[in-house]
């Protein structure tokens, strides 16, 4: 049975269209994640499913309802805001509590609800202070606590944690991804963060310019990227773009690579069928960890123009067939800035680009 | 650099100095006269501090001086100005708040459309709507009453109250009534639990603003009022004018003072929010 159904959902604003035609499925209990660039529409698609702003056509259904009719309200569902929208005259708990009132819940019930909830999201000492009163983190807190005292089939989440540090952003992600999992409802959750789309989602709907550009599970996404820029969207650092022409070497095809040596061929796996192409201009996708770091006779020679050490891996910005890219290396190896290493691309997860269209061709 | 310093300190609280005293010495006159006895003010010279300080000028002035025919002092047009300002100022801020709120939140066709032309409200000279007012009035069958007052203070305050609220509320977030209607909250619930306690500073501006245009407002009062609805400032100027063989100064003075005094005391007791009010305005946008 489906969660959320969105189909064919269009909205214009004046002469501008934001949403060009929005179709996602997703089942009971999956964690949607809805990616992409400020601007793109992710919080007017939020607001459409929320019925707090109608569609120009398409049709919503939440559970088994058309609810294109049904007030914001009577949709069961809860959100949290990327401000909060916390009501800053009321306190913790009349914050809390505002909705059950106005759903007329019997007080003994809203003192239950608000207490487990508190308990729940570690807010007890809290409910007396205003917002003002309250961390950016405590009040991210309590707009989750408003949105889970209401117990709905489908949580809406617009950016809740891009106004926290980096640092409380991890820990509460992590919470978030528990709760969920304890509680299993539905949830719809934006955010530009592509770590954060990567981390918390079972399906993730990569969004640019009112257009879905892909949608599938995190790992689909990262491994076979729908375009160029779902390619470079997700993935941090992002994918390298190495523009390249598809050759034939003694019946195999490949692609010419150069650093700051000689220019190298290296041959592309079959599966990619590339021979119809030949002699034509690709974009050549690798992401910065399919390079590795090889001894002269296996690799191409590369200048290494800075050094971005992590921690883990160090990443080597340097330069093939005169386009910057990144590679990540383990940091015992590592070269220093100015220094040539040799780097070998791993291309059996090479991805191939139109580099007009910026379509996938391979 | 410490003595220029110091120097220009000296030049701008100097020159702060004497604005206080150009614009606090007709006051000091005023009050000063209005409790000296007419002997001393012919004597005396008019800085002077009073010799023998009385309360008959403000006993004279509030209950028996002349006002044309009548005699009985300021004390009836004082009531009637109260009788007026406090429907008028209430209902005038009631309403302007509840077009601001709608004009910023609940935004509807057209609604820019109107706010323009309410802005255009504000622009609008009142001596022009005097005949049509008259008009309006008399087919309500309000005129030369204190409720055709309060109706005619309420319409011409409308056009600043509601541009006082909508410039507030647009600086709230709309994300909170985003958050109170899915909380299940309608028009009025929003409006009263939540916007409406967020409005103390801009409240106040309104109320000390609209107080202060009303009770001081001669123009209306003159022309829409009664004879028994005169306001205050219709009473001070009868009461002026009424020719007696000696020009009683200190009475006037006492009168005026009168007059002046609600307005005083309203901004000694919510001038601290009327600045605060008006700058988070400012500043909010
Ligand atoms: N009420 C409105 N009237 C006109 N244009 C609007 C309105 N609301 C949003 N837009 C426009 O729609 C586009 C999408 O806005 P939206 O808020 O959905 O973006 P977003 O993807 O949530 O961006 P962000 O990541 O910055 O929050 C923007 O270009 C915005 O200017
Ligand atoms: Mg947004």
């Amino acid at each position: 049975m489906g969660a959320l159904s969105i189909r064919n959902i269009t909205k214009t604003f004046g002469e501008t269209q934001i949403l060009k035609g929005i179709n996602i499925d997703i089942d009971a209990g999956q964690f949607l994640i809805l990616v992409g660039p400020s601007g793109c529409g992710k919080s007017t698609l939020m607001n459409i499913i929320a019925g707090l702003e109608g569609p120009s056509s398409g049709e919503v259904h939440i559970g088994d309802r058309l609810v294109n009719h049904v007030a914001p309200k009577d949709r069961d569902i809860a959100m949290v805001f990327q401000s909060y929208a916390l009501y800053p005259t009321m306190n913790v708990r009349q914050n809390i509590a505002f909705g059950l009132e106005t759903r007329k819940v019997p007080k003994a019930e809203q003192d239950e609800t608000i207490a487990r909830v508190a308990k729940m999201l570690q807010i007890d000492h809290l409910l007396k202070r205003k917002p003002g009163e309250l961390s950016g983190g405590q009040r991210q807190r309590v707009a989750m606590g408003r949105a889970l005292a209401r117990n709905p089939k489908l949580f809406l989440f617009d950016e809740p944690l891009s106004n926290l540090d980096a640092k409380l952003r991890v820990e509460m992600r992590a919470e978030i991804k528990q709760l969920h999992q304890r509680l299993k409802t539905t949830v719809v959750y934006v955010t530009h963060d592509q770590i954060e789309a990567m981390t918390l989602g079972d399906r993730i709907a990569v969004m640019k310019d009112g257009v879905i550009q892909q949608f599938g599970s995190p790992q689909e996404i990262y491994d076979s990227p729908a375009n160029q820029f779902v390619a470079g969207f997700i993935g941090s650092p992002s994918m390298n773009f190495i523009p390249v022409h598809v050759a034939e070497r003694e019946g195999e095809i490949g692609v010419v690579l150069q650093g700051d040596g000689d220019a190298r061929f290296w041959p592309l796996p079959d599966k990619l069928q590339l021979r119809e192409r030949l002699g034509q201009a690709l974009t050549l996708g690798l992401r910065p960890e399919q390079f590795d770091l090889v001894s002269a006779a296996d690799g191409l020679s590369c200048k290494v123009c800075i050094t971005e050490p992590t921690g883990p891996d160090t990443m080597l910005f340097s330069q093939i067939n005169g386009k910057d890219i990144i590679a990540r290396v383990h940091p015992r190896h590592a070269p220093q800035a100015g220094e040539s290493c040799h780097l070998q691309p791993d291309l059996r997860k090479a991805v191939l680009f139109d580099p007009a269209t910026e379509a996938r061709v391979a | 650099m410490i003595e220029q310093n110091r120097f220009w300190r000296i030049v701008v609280y100097g020159s702060l100095l004497i604005a206080a005293v150009y614009y606090l010495l007709p006051l000091y006159v005023m009050f000063t006269t209005s409790l000296k006895g007419m002997e001393e003010i012919r004597n005396g010279n008019l800085l002077s501090l009073p010799l023998d300080i009385s309360l008959a000028a403000w006993q004279k002035a509030w209950s028996s001086a002349c006002t044309g025919v009548d005699c009985s002092g300021l004390q009836p047009y004082f009531w009637n100005s109260v009788l007026m300002v406090v429907p008028a100022v209430a209902i005038s801020t009631a309403l302007g708040a509840i077009n601001g709120y709608v004009l910023s939140k609940w935004q509807f066709r057209g609604s820019e459309i109107v706010f323009g032309m309410i802005l255009f409200g504000v622009f609008i000279p009142f001596q022009v709507l005097l005949l049509p007012m008259a008009q309006t009035l008399g087919l309500f069958g309000m005129a030369s009453s204190i409720p055709g007052l309060v109706f005619v203070h309420v319409v011409c305050g409308l056009a600043s109250t509601t541009l006082f609220f909508r410039n507030y509320y647009v600086g709230i977030p709309d994300e909170l009534i985003k958050a109170a209607r899915l909380d299940g909250a309608g028009f009025w619930r929003i409006f009263l639990r939540i916007i409406l306690p967020m409005s103390t500073p801009i409240l106040t501006v309104t109320v000390i603003w609209q107080f202060t245009q009303i009770w001081n407002d001669f123009l209306f009062g003159v022309v829409f009022s009664g004879l028994d609805s005169r306001p205050i400032t219709v009473g001070l100027n009868n009461l002026a004018n009424t020719t007696t063989s000696v020009k009683e100064y200190n009475v006037d003075m006492a009168a005026a003072l009168i007059a002046a005094l609600p307005t005083i005391i309203v901004y000694v007791l919510a001038g601290k929010y009327f600045v605060r009010g008006l700058t988070a305005g400012a500043v909010k946008g």
